[in-house]
């Protein structure tokens, strides 16, 4: 196991060297700060001096090689418009992204394990058909639709909770019940899915026929088995909502790194683009080591 | 299922606990975007300027954008002009910054210095540009700027200039000290910024004790904040959403227009340019894809500028006489066939892909060839400004904005054959320009006058489009009136309380 981890480390890092390499040439394609930093009306001569003071006026591969050599010093630079260090500006939107998606995907894997399992033992029956109509209507609904007819019925209409923002333990219900929404329905589905193979399976049956009762076949023999595809599907939405979930941050003000990662794009802040690219990238990576941790703990195979 | 017990459970508790609302004397301010600087300097850019002017850092002059006063006094008590190019201020005594220091011509000539340093790129410098003005301290509360040449606006242009302590380094800061009647408290950047009341401010107390400003991007969750009692002003919602009695229309000082590259044919032929003009039923737009309040333009500043002529006629909308122009000059041998790329830019104004669908659809039908591309800014950027794109002719959708009531922050830029965004090159344009920006009082406004009738009437330098209108959302608790300068200042100071 220890190789396997050392191994994806290794991939990881040359991974993330590659994309260092791609975002810093590609985003500086995309045109010139100093055309969306200044006015539109402001001169060639402030225009050059702007350039002069960020250092863009460098040919590219001398730009490339300070940021690398800055970068082997974990400088990632200054923001272009906050005129402060972009690592700091990053790890402050990221840390509310994280606490998003974590406490998200925990409702989220707890809720669909529990009543994909459910629905799977009742396969056919009411609460089966109920469970599955109910996710895919979730799986459907466009979330900034969601999340703004929430906002009017929760919080200006009824008065519940606070529209949107941040500060109090209700500032974080609405923008997570419209994340939880689609990947619930997903992952029921997968679990439903896995747990109906599995429930069909030789050793089950052995179980029954042993006189096992239901909730142990469910929790003990079954679902230890059918977690494998669950866990694939976990990490892939979780992945998703560690990139910045950019439609909820949007709309219910939230300060995480998907609309400061939208932003930056926009007004071409390179140091801050590639400093959510590497944050998120490396959190994603050991999102990735993770799982395949878990996969070793589940499945002995694979622990080789 | 489980989904909706865990959180019908959840909002059952929720609702026992009401959020805590402002109180007493504090307001909460929704605004679109949270500025990346709250830097004095950077002030002329709106976001930023919000929050700034007026509250935190104060100018020598201020422009009256609610009554007719014009210019001012506010730090200067007084001005006057000694020479042909030097104006002298006297200032205001007993005047402290929020760090306790007290004001003085000093500070004055370091802010200016400040604004202007290479270091740095402040924005408020390009007022200055082309003019070489020298600020010199005659004694602590005198100061004189010396303009090379002549600048008969230059207490309107320091209007603009915001004073920080002559001790505040050249870089940027974070923690901005002015003399204004607010001081920041505290930023927590993603989520507020809230300025406090001084208790030692030199002029009246205001009635709003502490602001707090928050960011929301989507302008239905501002309206709803405000409908929630969460905040108490959103100065810019959608017309959308303006639908109840607290919503206020307001002229938000932008003018929309197409500008027009004069040198690319067709366009250099003046049949051609009022055939776009009165191709266009401007009627149409308002009330129904803009919002009802919209004014037909004709001149790219709104009506409270010096100058603006009211004897010039709106182009009409006759598709009849806009065909039998483009058949006369076709005639002639004008390429009037030719595809027109028409650029406009996304999310430029509510509406903005639907009106520029609907123009080139009203261009087409007269007979024009016009290709519509939505692009977004900075894209929009490589078409506006010069050097231009001219492999085929174009028309650039654009919006500007002046709530600064002089003309000259745009002619300049707008018309004059040097100028950046400037379709044309006519010499009588730029002596108008220069004439007019030479000029003072009646003279002034008298050759505007004559500059904007000449652009529209015989130069036909643009398709002039709309002066737009704003929605604000005001809240039960305040008292407050939004103006044409409501985009790029909001003085807490004019916020009353109920």
């Amino acid at each position: 196991m220890k190789s396997m981890l050392g191994k994806r480390a290794l991939s990881s890092f040359v991974s993330l060297f590659v994309l260092i390499v791609l975002v810093f040439f590609l985003s500086r394609l995309t045109g010139d700060p100093a055309a969306l930093y200044l006015p539109v009306d402001a001169s060639e001569e402030m225009r050059h001096n702007f350039r002069e003071i960020h250092g863009l006026n460098d040919p590219l591969m001398v730009q490339f090689g300070r940021y690398m050599a800055d970068l082997a010093r974990l400088d990632f630079g200054d923001s272009l418009r906050k005129a402060r260090p972009a690592l700091d500006v990053v790890l402050e939107a990221f840390i509310w992204t994280l606490w998003l998606a974590l406490v998200t995907m925990a409702l989220v894997a707890v809720a669909a394990i529990v009543v994909g399992s459910i629905a799977a033992f009742h396969v056919g029956r009411p609460f089966d058909r109920f469970a599955s109509v109910l996710s895919l209507i979730g799986a459907s609904a466009p979330d900034f639709w969601v999340a703004i007819v929430g906002i009017v019925i929760f919080a200006v209409n009824l008065g519940w909770l606070p529209t949107s923002g941040t500060g109090t333990v209700w500032h974080w219900i609405l923008p997570i019940a419209v994340l939880f929404i689609r990947p619930f329905g997903l992952i029921l589905q997968v679990v439903r899915g896995a747990m109906i193979t599995a429930l069909g399976s030789a050793y089950v049956k052995t179980a029954r026929a042993k006189g096992v009762r239901n909730r142990p076949i469910i929790f003990v023999h079954t679902l230890r088995n059918a977690m494998l595809p669950v866990i694939t599907v976990i990490g892939d939405q979780a992945a998703a909502l560690l990139n910045g979930a950019v439609v909820v941050e949007t709309i219910f003000g939230f300060p995480g790194v998907g609309k400061l990662m939208i932003d930056s794009i926009l007004q071409r802040d390179f140091n801050v683009i590639l400093a959510s690219i590497m944050v998120t990238a490396i959190a994603i990576f050991i999102m990735n080591i993770l799982i395949d941790i878990a996969y070793a703990l589940l499945d002995p195979r694979i622990r080789a | 299922m489980s989904r909706s017990m865990l959180l019908g459970s959840l909002f059952a508790a929720a609702g026992a606990l009401t959020p805590a609302f402002a109180q007493d004397a504090s307001v909460t301010v929704v605004l679109a975007e949270e500025p990346d600087l709250v830097e004095p300097c950077m002030a002329t850019r709106s976001n930023i300027g919000r929050i700034v002017l007026g509250n935190i850092s104060e100018t020598l002059t201020e422009l009256d954008v609610r009554g007719g006063e014009g210019l001012k006094p506010r730090l200067a008590e007084s001005w006057e002009l000694v020479d042909d190019g030097t104006w002298r201020f006297h200032l205001r005594q007993g005047v402290t910054f929020s760090d306790g220091s007290a004001f003085d011509a000093e500070d004055v000539k370091h802010s200016f210095e400040r604004a202007g340093s290479d270091q740095i790129t402040c924005e408020i410098s390009r007022y200055y540009e082309g003019i070489e003005i020298t600020p010199t301290v005659v004694d602590a509360h005198t100061i004189d700027f010396t303009a090379e040449p002549a600048q008969p606006i230059l207490p309107l242009l320091l209007s603009l200039l915001t004073i920080v302590p002559s001790e505040t380094p050249i870089e940027f800061t974070r923690e901005p000290v002015g003399t204004g009647p607010y001081v920041m408290t505290d930023w927590t950047p993603g989520q507020s910024i809230t300025l406090e009341r001084r208790g030692d401010y030199w002029g009246e107390q205001p009635e709003v004790a502490r602001a707090t400003y928050v960011f929301r991007a989507d302008p239905s969750v501002r309206a709803a904040m405000v409908a929630a009692g969460e905040a108490d002003i959103a100065p810019s919602i959608s017309a959308i959403d303006a639908t109840t009695d607290m919503d206020v229309a307001y002229p938000n000082s932008e003018t929309t227009y197409l500008r027009i590259d004069h040198s690319v044919p067709p366009l250099n032929d003046k049949r051609v340019r009022e055939a776009l003009n009165l191709a266009i039923d401007r009627d149409a737009f308002i009330g129904t894809v803009l919002a009802a309040g919209t004014e037909i333009a004709v001149a790219i500043v709104p009506p409270t500028t010096l100058g603006w002529n009211g004897d010039i006629e709106p182009w009409g909308y006759d598709p009849e006489r806009a065909k039998a122009l483009l058949a006369e000059a076709k005639a002639d041998g004008v390429p009037v066939d030719a595809e027109i790329l028409l650029v406009g830019r996304t999310a430029n104004f509510p509406g903005a892909t639907e009106t520029f669908e609907a123009i080139q659809s009203m261009l087409s039908e007269v007979g024009f060839n016009v290709r519509l591309q939505m692009v977004e800014v900075a894209e929009h950027e490589q078409y506006y400004s010069k050097p231009y794109v001219q492999t085929q002719p174009i028309l650039v959708g654009a919006q500007h904005d002046n709530s600064r009531g002089d003309p000259v922050f745009s002619m300049y830029f707008k018309y004059h054959s040097e100028g950046r965004q400037s379709g044309i090159a006519d010499a009588r344009v730029d002596e108008l320009i220069e004439a007019a920006t030479a000029a003072t009082g009646e003279k002034r406004e008298a050759l505007w006058r004559e500059l904007f009738a000449y652009l529209h009437d015989e130069v036909i330098a643009d398709v002039l489009l709309f002066h737009m209108v704003g929605h604000a959302r005001v809240g039960e608790r305040v008292d407050f009136t939004p103006t044409i300068a409501t985009n790029s200042q909001l003085q807490l100071a004019e916020i009353g309380l109920k």
